[in-house]
């Protein structure tokens, strides 16, 4: 019985700590994100977090663990808190429609943050094109492969590495990468391969088994793209030992590219062995949330509806010199990131 | 001749009943002492005091002239007394070197770290099975090996502590002839190198043949102990069985009916029983009498259903039965209490209705809703747990193993009860059970053949065979051996023929 | 066997005489403290009272938490677990284990969803194993008709039998282990059901078959003056919904077959004893493959819930972070793992548990990078407590 009552002062006292950290005044918004295993993840949810409390506003944090159950759950629990706004990272497109629904339903602005909803109806979507930024950074690895192409007249053998497929992102970067190959072979026929895909599910381990055997089968592979940067650690351990991981100059110099930016490929490009990462511009995204919730909530908007669509950019080998401050992976980059 | 060890007066009891009662005991070195005596006589319990896991009363034990009192079997390791069980102590998922070394292995140092030295480990088995004979190389697994070379392996590890007292509990129940006929050589081979060996068995005609002195004990009392040629096999059976019968048992109310209930043809099945005939009438008490091993409790189970046969034929209340399964024999309303009440018998957890009426359920539930009227459940239970007068509380609540082991008994024939059999098997029913259960054990037996129902009782025990049965069977090595009519009863002649030592030719087993 | 009975005789003797002096110093206040601490430890509603009485505490310091919204949905998060975990508790009675439930959950999702969804956009499905005959451009199999939400449903509770049937068919014919032969079915069927779909979601799902879950509400309360000519959504409370009644209704069935029938009987006695319930005739194989095609009913239920509150077919419903909120409900609820034990209101509580819980740990806001960790840390002190409650139980149940 005194252990029980141990372990009741225990839990008072453990509550009491957190409670007084988190008393404040003002508006409140409820941050409902997926997990933050990859460092794409850690800088969104930083510079969303960061930037909301710089404003004075309170964040609640939800992470649903990548169960869109768990994050409906959470919404709705945010709902009865009776918070201001919410802001959301969905697990796909599909739970990402009911959930905002639910909360556009229950009189609460929402906005979605990085994964759209397969319906852009409702809520205020803030959107990376990602066809768009893909296409930017294929371009850019596509005219230095066309320079190699006239001067040796090999065709080009290119590859990538798709995403998993009910991911509504990872759909966006495969169609970019294959509207500009497409549009070089139109132009230069012959010029590129049929293209090798694949699959990650957005998993390094099955990209490692995938890409050892796609590799093994066509060692004659100089092109590739990879639909996240966070796979070009896993890229470089199988070109390594076949010596294929060579910077920029090297004739065993494979073209090669991303999306995402982060700062292993900021460090990559820096070094020459990666030529271009298609970026999101992260903290225009989560300028564009935070002032589309804000607005909606200051106009007493309960059901504000807009998308709100991110260009992106390209960081190439070329422009790096000028660009790397809007880029978040370079920032973390320059912050000592990779480090320790 | 020197003795290296010897008991005085050594006594030990649990609860008032004297198991090892005033044994003085001497163990010479470069001698094969041969232990014999009925299950029950107090050798167990006299090598446990030896071996440690028991301490005695009172006496004393004497190791080289010097105090020996061990008070776990640690010490008596320690000390150079090993035991060499009929259930083996190896673990079956190492090898024979991890088993003989487990505790301690030759180590090797590299830097601050000690390394098994394999090498070692390996070359010093080696010598040790050379010089048990067991062909084998040290690093095979002990699951992988027969039984007799398991036997082997455990005899190398009792040698590599370098024991100088070895002592064998029935260690050829599971060995083969020539697997028996080498570990001879080996105890021969132990003694001649000045090793002292206790011997254990059941097998007379082995104990004359290898041991130098004989020891006959009978209810926790040192009949004799004598020189091996001295003693004829009559003389030891003699000493074993002894006493006379005295009131243990009900009067008979029983009369065997003259229709069979059950009828065994010629049933065989591998490796366990060969060639079975036997019928069993209405209200006929039939014993089975063997020592482990015999065969006994495989031939049950072939007749209830849970393990199948090769060849034969079971014919139930004249029926020929085809499909032998469990819920077939329960259908036939025949009852089984297996030896094993824990393993096999109750749910030790579960309330004392519930096991009471875990055969019958069927009949208090309604098939369509399965709807269990819980009130005729509990009532039948209580109706049940009357007659056999168990002793217990609530019994909707009491969980069985809150029961001592006699009214564990009752629940596990209760449970049968309650399906009306018309054959009860019963394997060692009395097992475990104190001397006032036992006889209201023997009771219930009496009056279940008194109202009809056909008894088959398995025991070890003859006297209470002899007390209890029309007629007793007798099994050796999966065969029936002999057969006894009442009026033939005689404890000395079953155990010859359990002991297929029989002077006269065993009685031809029922038609 | 005589021999330990009578040994425990002098134990139990001296357990009553502590017992007496324990009676003669009542009174005082901290020995009825004490005296009631056992009670409540004692208690079946244990670890009710324990949730409940974190839950206050914890509401002290986060008023989000007595909301009266809040409450309610935590009300309706109990009870599609609630459902999964029903099952979940049978197979554990029967000492086996049922890890295929996570993936019956994504599979009944999806067969329920290619049924009945009402419209399929060619660009994301056409890839699809079963475009062109059973999905089209139309929909699902049954498509707009108004038998589709009832084919539907009883299409996931045959999914659901049928992954049970399977590993229940693996245990007992093919002497598979419970863990394996369940660990078996959730890989296989979790990709099964990616298959189905290559890993896509299936919206559009019909209002009649959305409205079985908490959208289907039966019973809403307004607390409050009514001020506007409209209430607003989120001031009402949607106390009975139809998953309320679903998973009610499943508990007094399970609650049934358990306690009132010959099946809950075999089941206890095969849990306890494997052996002991054979050679009394209990049909131990038929028993132990009807529990897990139970388990895969209940799982198929709560795939029904899910399904119909996120208004998409998944593929990834379930798994394995779900998988372990059910087994851990159930054991915190007094099912043991090595069988035998378990009843259906410990696992309610179990469930309550573990939805508070997360509940008050959100609430907490702490950093996502611990919250686990100290859930975890929450779930070790529950188990810590009934461990000290079952040694108790067993020391009052001996004097």
């Amino acid at each position: 019985m005194r252990k029980l009552i141990g372990i009741v002062l225990a839990l008072t006292l453990a509550f009491t700590s957190v409670a007084i950290s988190t008393a404040q005044e003002g508006l409140t918004i409820c941050f409902g994100f997926q997990d933050l295993e990859t460092e794409f993840w850690v800088a969104g949810h930083r510079a969303i977090t960061q930037t909301l409390r710089d404003q004075g506003v309170e964040v609640l944090e939800f992470n649903a663990n990548e169960d869109p159950n768990r994050q409906l759950e959470q919404v709705r629990d945010c709902i009865a808190e009776g918070v201001d706004g919410i802001i959301i990272i969905p697990q796909d497109g599909d739970s990402a429609v009911t959930i905002v629904n639910e909360a556009q339903d229950a009189d609460t602005p929402i906005a979605v943050f990085n994964r759209p909803p397969n319906d852009r109806e409702r809520g205020i979507i803030v959107v990376a094109d990602n066809e768009i930024i893909t296409e930017q950074a294929v371009e850019f690895m596509a005219q230095k492969a066309l320079r190699q192409y006239e001067i040796t007249q090999e065709p080009i053998t290119p590859l990538i590495l798709v995403g998993a497929l009910q991911d509504t992102n990872a759909i966006g970067r495969r169609d970019g990468f294959f509207n500009v190959i497409a549009r070089y072979n139109e132009r230069y026929p012959g010029m590129f391969k049929e293209p090798i895909e694949v699959a990650t599910e957005w998993d390094a381990a099955t990209a490692l088994a995938n890409l050892e055997a796609a590799i093994t089968a066509n060692p004659d592979v100089d092109f590739i793209f990879t639909s996240s940067d966070f796979l070009f650690p896993t890229i470089r351990s199988v070109l390594e030992p076949r010596g294929m991981w060579a910077p920029t100059g090297d004739p065993n110099h494979v073209i090669m590219g991303g999306l995402d930016g982060d700062a292993t490929a900021c460090m990559l490009i820096d070094q020459g062995y990666v030529d271009a990462t298609g970026v999101q511009d992260l903290f225009l995204e989560a300028e564009l949330t935070l002032s589309g919730i804000l607005d909606a909530i200051e106009a007493g908007d309960y059901q504000p509806n807009a998308v709100l669509p991110d260009p992106g950019f390209a960081l190439t080998a070329a422009n790096i010199q000028y660009q790397r401050s809007d880029m978040w992976g370079c920032v973390l980059y320059d912050e000592g990131f990779l480090d320790n | 001749m020197t003795i290296l060890f010897e008991t005085r007066s050594l006594t030990k009891s649990f609860f008032g009943i004297t198991a090892v009662n005033n044994i003085s005991l001497e163990v010479e070195e470069g001698k094969i002492l041969g232990l014999i005596g009925q299950n029950g006589a107090g050798k167990s319990t006299l090598m446990n005091l030896i071996g440690g896991v028991h301490q005695p009363d009172s006496g004393q034990m004497l190791l080289a002239d010097k105090a020996y009192t061990p008070r776990n079997p640690a010490d008596a390791k320690q000390a150079g007394i090993a035991f060499i069980h009929q259930e083996l102590n190896l673990f079956t998922n190492l090898t024979i070197a991890e088993n003989i070394f487990i505790d301690g292995f030759p180590t090797r140092r590299i830097g601050p770290i000690r390394f098994i030295d394999r090498g070692q480990l390996k070359r010093e088995t080696a010598s040790i099975l050379e010089w048990v004979g067991l062909d084998v190389p040290a690093d095979t697994v002990i699951e992988t090996m027969s039984p007799g070379e398991r036997q082997l392996a455990e005899i190398a590890k009792a040698l590599y502590f370098d024991a100088r007292i070895i002592i064998f509990d029935e260690p050829t129940t599971s060995l083969t002839a020539r697997e028996t006929e080498r570990l001879f050589e080996i105890m021969r081979q132990l003694r001649d190198t000045g090793k002292a060996v206790i011997y254990i068995s059941h097998i007379l005609k082995d104990i004359a043949a290898i041991s130098d002195s004989i020891a006959v004990m009978r209810d926790g009392v040192l009949m004799a102990q004598e020189s091996a040629e001295s003693f004829t096999i009559d003389r030891m059976i003699n000493l074993m069985v002894g006493r006379k019968l005295e009131q243990l048992y009900p009067p008979k109310t029983a009369q065997s009916e003259p229709d069979t209930l059950l009828q065994v043809k010629n049933v065989s099945a591998k490796g366990l029983v060969k060639d079975i005939d036997l019928s069993l009438r209405g209200g006929e008490i039939l014993g089975l009498f063997g020592l482990m091993g015999s065969g006994r409790t495989e031939l049950a189970r072939i007749i209830f259903g849970l393990d199948q046969f090769d060849a034969g034929e079971i014919y139930v209340e004249g029926k020929r039965r085809t499909a032998n399964s469990i819920r077939n024999s329960i259908k036939n309303r025949i009852a089984f209490v297996t030896e094993n009440r824990r393993e096999e018998g109750l749910l030790m957890n579960v309330s004392i209705a519930d096991n009471t009426t875990l055969v019958s359920l069927p009949q208090f539930a309604n098939d369509l809703t399965l709807y269990v009227n819980q009130q005729a459940l509990s009532d039948a239970a209580q109706q049940a747990s009357q007659i056999l007068q168990l002793k217990s509380g609530d019994i909707t609540t009491q969980a069985a193993k809150a029961l001592s082991g006699g009214n564990q008994q009752k629940v596990v024939i209760a449970k049968w009860l309650l399906n009306e059999p018309m054959i009860f098997i019963m394997d060692e029913p009395t097992r475990g059970v104190d001397v006032g259960a036992k006889y209201e054990i023997y009771t219930i037996i009496d009056q279940l053949a008194a109202i009809g129902s056909g008894v088959l009782f398995i025991s070890s025990e003859i006297e209470e065979l002899i007390g209890m049965c029309d007629r007793i069977l007798v099994m050796s090595q999966g065969e029936v051996v002999g057969e006894f009519t009442r009026s033939e009863f005689d404890e000395e002649r079953i155990l010859r023929a359990a002991f297929r030592e029989g002077e006269e030719k065993p009685h031809a087993a029922v038609k | 066997m005589s021999a330990i009975q009578t040994e425990h005789e002098p134990q139990t003797l001296n357990l009553k005489r502590i017992k007496a002096t324990d009676l003669a110093t009542s009174g005082s206040l901290s020995d009825r403290l004490v005296r009631w601490g056992k009670k409540l430890l004692l208690s079946d509603y244990f670890i009710l009272i324990v949730s409940i009485i974190a839950y206050v505490i914890a509401a002290q310091f986060f008023d989000r938490l007595a909301r009266p919204l809040n409450m309610t949905n935590q009300l309706s998060n109990m009870w599609p677990l609630f459902a999964v975990a029903i099952g979940q508790t049978f197979v554990l009675i029967i000492a086996g284990i049922d890890l295929a439930q996570g993936a019956t959950i994504a599979l009944a999702s999806v067969v329920g969803a290619m049924i009945m969804a009402e419209n399929l956009n060619p660009d994301m499905f056409d890839k699809l194993p079963f475009w062109g005959s059973i999905l089209t451009e139309n929909g699902g199999l049954l498509a707009g008709s108004p038998i589709a939400t009832p084919v539907a449903v009883i299409g996931m509770l045959v999914s659901g039998l049928l992954v049970g049937l399977i590993v229940g068919t693996l245990i007992t014919r093919f002497n598979i282990t419970p863990f394996i032969a369940s660990l078996v079915g959730f890989i296989f069927f979790s990709y099964f059901a990616l298959w189905l779909t290559q890993s896509r979601n299936i919206s559009g799902l019909p209002e009649s078959f959305v409205n079985l879950g908490d959208s289907g509400e039966l019973i809403s309360v307004y607390f409050g003056p009514k001020l506007d000519p409209e209430i607003r959504r989120r001031d009402i409370l949607a106390v009975v919904t139809a998953s309320t009644v679903i998973t009610l209704g499943l508990a007094f069935f399970a609650g049934y077959l358990l306690n009132r029938t010959i099946f809950g009987k075999h089941m206890i006695a095969i849990g306890t004893n494997p052996r002991a319930a054979e050679i009394s005739g209990v049909p131990t194989r038929r028993v132990i493959t009807l529990v897990y095609m139970f388990s895969g009913l209940c799982a198929a239920v709560g795939a029904i819930l899910y399904t119909a509150r996120l208004e998409i077919g998944q593929p990834t419903l379930g798994g394995l972070n779900l998988l372990l909120d059910i087994i851990g409900s159930c054991v915190i609820g007094g099912s043991s793992l090595f069988g035998g034990k378990g009843s259906i209101k410990g696992t309610f509580f179990g469930v309550v548990f573990f939805v508070l819980l997360g509940n008050i740990l959100d609430a907490a806001q702490m950093s996502p990078f611990v919250i686990d960790a100290v859930k975890g840390l929450f779930i070790l002190i529950a188990a810590l407590l009934d461990y000290t409650r079952t040694r108790l139980v067993r020391v009052e149940q001996s004097t």
